[in-house]
């Protein structure tokens, strides 16, 4: 079983969120490491700010930063990384999302995954193999840190740590990927292994947006997502990808919280209705079809 | 009475819009349409029209080309409806007219030395409630409008898609000063100012607080004062930083008041229209624009060819009579 820690933080400023994310650390027994170079992992999946739920919250980021300069070395390097996608661009994300303010106040630098470096890796996921470029700066990075968000996705029920990490791929066309979600967001994981995942559960996603202040931290991405399906009222059980991380040795779907009772948070967070569920279900299945072609 | 062969210029979001109102109209044909992009043309070719190109001067070339709708990004408007009336073709342009008052005064000359009609495409005058109210404030029985309060706060440029599942990718020009003319001001802000000129006549002056939230090189909310010269006093506010679009206005007047507020529209009712080959709710005041566009051709009508020029001006004054805080 691994260990997931959970902390409620009420409270919206630095301060505040350093506190519970150092105390999410303690409860998992986290140690941080000698680190000279950190990367940091952001959930900036397109241009809707913090305040929406649906990425990661600049300021969880700058808290993350002061504890890791506080704690492990003033002089540390520090890289926060994202990727273009198909809606979306990183020189307009960091701008838009607050991120290049962050990285001047904290003096941290801002990367586009597929602008850098890489070197190509070859995965194997459930007999299939994949190719990727690999992002020197992760793979030379001391400490790889998974900062996600916990929000609702059509094609894989939930996105949280593991799908986070697919916006790693360098490759800025993501949707040719999207018939075999599952299997990449695994392989994307198996490659490009992260340290930690601390999850910004301050403001959520859900069927609406809500500030639920949960603060989250593991170092097994498994465990914490099956945690977060299941405060988003997910049977961890039923998410595709979870169980083949789980089979292809990225963690554990059983595991134990540590601090905050989950139910508290599972009781509050905006869970999908029947009906967004049809909706759900049927645009899947408009896009198999090949209908969502006929939308403007 | 013979049919109008239309061609269709620029297949994003609301050229989309536009061709596939164009096929819910009996005095239309579709004859030709142009976009650089050939996934946009391929749409095209999915509803039957015949003649695509990826250069819209190929097209201004058709001879029995009678009309164009134009939506392209705000810094291809004049030079493509220059060349479209240069050629003799009527011209259906999208909003903002221009990114500034030297290229809007260039295309209203055009469209004049040429005699062709010309029109503007501004949806909310098509709106029946809006149009409903107008009636009401004209018969008099809210008295005499003091103040008022217009709303267009949205998305903008960060709206999803129709289904609402994904997001679609935000065309650039859309956030470059230099290619779109200005920000949330000149996107939402000319429907806004239009409306309101239209309600309360000509605008006499108006002071303008510009907000970045989102860090652009434009703003991304703005709120304006505009004072009227029939004595209203308005409040303009637009801004691209909600995903829940609100657009409306407040009338409050000496006798009543009364207000009209349209929230978002269904995505998924859209969606499930759109499948299905059916006209949604969104797109009615887009074919009521066209279907007057078109009047104007058959009844050889006036359109005031300056009045999204006018529009402009407000801007252009508003941007240069910034409140700072």
């Amino acid at each position: 079983m691994s260990l997931v820690g959970s902390v409620e933080c009420k409270t919206r400023n630095v301060d505040s969120i350093k506190k519970a994310i150092w105390e999410a650390f303690r409860l998992i027994d986290y140690k941080l490491p000698k680190a000279e170079k950190i990367v940091i992992k952001p959930n900036m999946c397109y241009y809707w700010d913090w305040s929406t739920g649906q990425t990661t919250d600049p300021l969880f980021v700058a808290a993350l930063i002061d504890l890791f300069r506080e704690e492990i070395s003033p002089d540390v390097k520090i890289s926060i990384v994202e990727s273009d996608a198909s809606a979306m661009k990183c020189k307009y994300a960091f701008k838009y999302l607050g991120y290049e303010k962050l990285a001047k106040d904290c003096n941290v630098d801002l990367v586009n995954l597929s602008t850098v470096e890489a070197e190509k890796a070859t995965v194997k996921v459930a007999d299939e193999v994949f190719e990727f470029m690999v992002p020197k700066i992760i793979r030379d990075a001391d400490l790889c840190v998974n900062v996600p968000k916990m929000k609702y996705m059509s094609f894989t029920k939930i996105s949280a740590a593991l799908k986070n990490i697919y916006g790693c791929n360098p490759y800025p066309k993501k949707f040719e990927y999207h018939s075999k979600l599952d299997k990449v967001i695994v392989a994307l994981n198996k490659v490009m292994p992260f340290n930690l995942h601390v999850l910004d559960g301050l403001t959520v996603c859900g069927s609406k947006t809500l500030r639920l202040g949960i603060v989250m931290a593991s170092q097994d991405p498994v465990a914490i997502d099956s945690v977060a399906a299941k405060i988003m009222g997910i049977n961890p059980k039923s998410v595709v990808h979870l169980k083949l991380a789980e089979k292809e040795g990225l963690g554990k779907r059983s595991f134990v919280v540590k601090g905050a009772n989950i139910d508290y948070f599972r009781k509050r967070f905006p869970e999908k209705g029947l009906s967004e569920k049809a909706i759900t279900l049927g645009y899947r299945v408009a896009c198999k079809l090949g209908l969502d072609k006929r939308l403007v | 009475m013979e049919k109008i062969n239309l061609g269709v210029i620029g297949l994003g979001f609301i050229g989309k819009v536009h061709l596939r109102n164009c096929l819910n109209l009996k005095s239309v044909r579709v004859v030709a349409a142009a976009d650089s992009s050939k996934k946009a043309l391929n749409y095209a070719k999915s509803f039957g029209v015949k003649q695509l190109f990826t250069d819209y001067h190929e097209l201004l070339k058709i001879k029995n080309l009678d009309a164009v709708i134009i939506s392209l990004p705000t810094h291809l408007h004049g030079e493509c409806a220059i060349s479209a009336m240069e050629e003799g073709k009527h011209v259906f342009l999208e909003k903002p007219l221009a990114r500034n008052l030297e290229e809007g005064k260039e295309i209203v000359l055009a469209a004049r030395r040429n005699s062709v009609k010309f029109v503007v495409g501004y949806p909310l005058r098509f709106i029946p409630e809006f149009v409903n109210l107008w009636k009401e404030m004209e018969s008099g029985v809210l008295g005499d409008i003091q103040t008022a309060y217009a709303v267009n706060v949205a998305a903008g440029p960060f709206f999803y898609r129709a289904e609402s599942a994904t997001p679609r990718p935000v065309p650039e020009w859309w956030l470059n000063k230099d290619l779109a003319g200005g920000g949330v001001l000149m996107d939402l802000g000319s429907h806004m100012i239009n409306l309101t000129r239209w309600f309360f006549g000509e605008i006499k002056e108006i002071k303008a607080y510009l907000g970045h939230r989102f860090n652009l090189d434009v703003e991304d909310h703005a709120i304006c004062i505009a004072s009227f010269e029939g004595g209203t006093t308005a409040i303009i506010n637009v801004g691209w930083f909600s995903q829940e679009a609100k657009i409306g206005i407040e009338l409050y007047g000496t006798v009543e008041h009364d207000s009209f507020l349209q929230g978002s529209q269904s995505r998924v009712a859209t969606a499930i229209k759109l499948i299905l080959g059916r006209t949604p709710k969104f797109f009615a005041p887009y074919l009521k624009e066209l279907s007057y566009f078109i009047d104007c051709i058959n009844c050889d009508s006036s359109p005031p060819v300056d009045d999204a020029l006018k529009d402009l001006e407000i801007i252009d004054r508003a941007y240069r009579n910034w409140i700072d805080f």
